[in-house]
C-alpha cells in the first residue's frame, strides 16, 4: 500500500511546486504590470490628497480602491490571461493542465488584495471609524461597509479579469465590462435616491460587486438599506464564482464535474446571500 | 478601394460597443439622476468604439499594398461616423427628455472623446496591426479616471456636468482635439511597415 501511495505523493509535491512556481511568475508580471502600477500609485495619491481637507462624505476616497484595484486590476488580470492566448500551442503542450495555469493566474489577486488590506488601514487612520461621516451604522458594521467597498473589490476585480480572460476572446472585453459596471452601480444609486425605502431597489443596488451604503446631503448622512455583513458574503460568493468559472475552462472528467457542482452550490449561496442582504439592516433609510 | 479598406474593419467591434453606448446613454436619458455619469460612460464606450476602428488583421498583405497609410486611414474615418452617430443619437433622446445640460460643451466632449479614440488608435497602427484593444483600454483609462475619482476630478473634468465643481472641460477637449489632429496626421503620414515587419524586409 505504502509503494502505491509514494508515486501519487510524489506527484502531488511535484505538482505543488510547479503551481507555486507558476503562481509566484504571474504574480511578478501582475505587479509589474504598468496599470497596475498606476492604479496604486493613483490611490496612494488619492488617499494622502484626501488627509489634508475636511472630509464630509466617504463616498468620494472609499471608491477609490474598487476603481484602482478592483477595476484597474480587472483590466490588468484580464489582460494577463490574454496574454498567453498567443503562446497557447506551445504552452498547451507543457505537462501542466490549463486549470493548473488558471488557478495560478487566480493566485495573483493576493497582490492587489494585499494592496487594498493596507488601502483599508491607511482609511481607517485617516477617517477613524467613530467618524460621523460613517452614518447610522454600528462600529462593527461600518468595518463591514469599509472591507466590502476596499478590500474585497480588490481581490474580486482581478478574478474577474481572469475569468473573463479564459472564456471572452474580444480583446477589449476588460474596459467593457469595467465601463459597464461603472454604469450599473450609477444607475441603481440613481433608483436608490428615487426609492430609498424599498426592499427590490435595495437587492438591485446590492446586485454588484460595489455599492454604496451611505449618501451624504445637506441634512446629514442618510444610512441606506441593507446588510453589509451579507453583502460581504454576496462579493465573496462572487470571487468564487469568478474563480470557478475560470477553473471551468480546460478541466475535464471529474475536476470538471467537480467544479460545476461547486459552482451550484456557490451560485444559491450567492442568491441567498443576496436577499439577505437586500432585506437585512435598517428596514428603511437612515438619516442622521 | 474604399469599399474593401472599409469592409475589411472591425465592424462587428465598433458596432457592439455603439450598441452599448447607446444601450447606457439611453439609461442616462431615461434617470436624468445618473446622466452626469452614464453619458461619460458612454462618451467612453464610443471612444473606444473609435479605436477599434483601424484593427487590420490582413495587415502584412495590407500593408505592401500600394494605397498609402494616409489614404487608408482616410478612408477608416468614415467607421467614425458609428459612434459619432450613436453619441449624437443618446444626446437627442436627452434632450427630448429635457436634460438640463450644455449641449454644445457635450457634443464637444463627444467628438472629442472619439477623436481620443481614433487618434490614440492611429499612434498604436505604427507599431501594431491590431491596436484597438489596447488604444480603447487606454483612452478607457484616461477618460473614466475623472469620472470616477472625485480628486482627480477637482483638476480636470472630461464632461460638461451643470452645477458640478472645477474647471471647465471645454479648454480641454479644445486642446485635445488640436492634439489629437496633429497626432492622426504625423502617425498616418508617416506609418510605413509597423515596426514587428521591419525585421524581416
Amino acid at each position: 500500500m505504502t509503494a502505491a501511495l509514494e508515486p501519487a505523493r510524489a506527484g502531488a509535491v511535484a505538482g505543488r511546486a510547479t503551481f507555486a512556481a507558476l503562481a509566484v511568475r504571474e504574480t511578478r508580471r501582475f505587479a509589474r504590470n504598468p496599470v497596475f502600477l498606476a492604479a496604486a500609485g493613483l490611490t496612494a495619491y488619492v488617499l494622502w490628497s484626501g488627509k489634508r481637507g475636511t472630509v464630509t462624505d466617504i463616498n468620494g476616497p472609499n471608491t477609490v480602491a474598487a476603481v484602482f484595484f478592483g477595476g484597474f486590476g480587472m483590466m490588468a488580470a484580464f489582460w494577463l490571461t490574454g496574454s498567453m492566448r498567443a503562446s497557447e500551442p506551445v504552452v498547451g503542450v507543457t505537462p501542466v493542465t490549463l486549470p493548473a495555469r488558471t488557478a495560478a493566474l487566480c493566485a495573483v489577486a493576493i497582490v492587489p488584495f494585499g494592496c487594498g488590506c493596507l488601502t483599508l488601514l491607511a482609511f481607517l487612520h485617516f477617517h477613524p471609524i467613530g467618524d460621523p461621516v460613517y452614518g447610522a451604522f454600528s462600529p462593527p458594521a461600518r468595518i463591514a461597509v469599509l472591507v466590502g467597498q476596499i478590500v474585497v473589490p480588490s481581490l474580486g476585480g482581478p478574478l474577474l479579469g481572469v475569468a473573463l480572460g479564459r472564456w471572452v476572446r474580444f480583446p477589449g472585453a476588460g474596459f467593457v465590462l469595467f465601463l459597464i459596471l461603472a454604469g450599473w452601480v450609477t444607475l441603481v444609486m440613481a433608483l436608490t435616491l428615487a426609492r430609498p425605502d424599498s426592499a427590490p431597489v435595495a437587492v438591485l443596488r446590492l446586485f454588484a460587486p460595489f455599492a454604496l451604503f451611505t449618501l451624504h446631503t445637506d441634512v446629514g448622512v442618510t444610512a441606506w438599506r441593507g446588510s453589509p455583513w451579507f453583502f460581504l458574503g454576496w462579493q465573496l460568493a462572487l470571487c468564487a464564482i469568478a474563480v470557478l468559472v475560470a477553473l471551468l475552462r480546460g478541466a475535464k472528467g471529474r475536476l470538471r464535474s467537480r467544479i460545476i457542482r461547486a459552482l451550484g452550490i456557490v451560485l444559491a449561496a450567492a442568491v441567498i446571500l443576496l436577499l439577505l442582504a437586500g432585506t437585512g439592516g435598517f428596514t428603511h433609510a437612515v438619516t442622521t | 478601394m474604399a469599399g474593401p479598406v472599409l469592409r475589411a474593419g472591425a465592424w462587428p467591434a465598433v458596432a457592439g460597443l455603439s450598441g452599448a453606448a447607446v444601450a447606457v446613454g439611453g439609461c442616462g436619458a431615461a434617470f436624468p439622476a445618473a446622466a452626469t455619469m452614464l453619458l461619460p460612460v458612454c462618451f467612453a464606450l464610443l471612444a473606444a468604439a473609435a479605436a477599434l476602428t483601424l484593427d487590420e488583421p490582413a495587415s502584412p498583405v495590407v500593408d505592401v499594398t500600394p494605397t498609402g497609410p494616409a489614404r487608408r486611414t482616410t478612408i477608416r474615418a468614415v467607421a467614425l461616423l458609428a459612434p459619432l452617430a450613436a453619441g449624437a443619437l443618446v444626446m437627442l433622446a436627452a434632450a427630448l427628455r429635457g436634460l438640463a445640460l450644455p449641449w454644445p460643451a457635450a457634443g464637444l466632449a463627444l467628438a472629442g472623446n472619439v477623436l481620443l479614440g481614433f487618434a490614440a488608435a492611429c499612434v498604436a497602427r505604427t507599431r501594431t496591426a491590431e491596436p484597438g484593444a489596447a488604444a480603447g483600454t487606454a483612452v478607457v483609462l484616461v477618460l473614466m479616471t475623472p469620472i470616477l475619482v472625485p480628486q482627480v476630478a477637482r483638476w480636470i473634468r472630461t464632461f460638461p456636468a451643470p452645477g458640478a465643481d472645477g474647471p471647465s472641460p471645454d479648454p480641454v477637449w479644445w486642446t485635445v482635439l488640436a492634439v489629437c489632429v496633429a497626432a492622426i496626421a504625423v502617425s498616418a503620414g508617416d506609418r510605413g511597415l509597423p515596426r514587428w515587419m521591419t525585421r524581416f524586409s
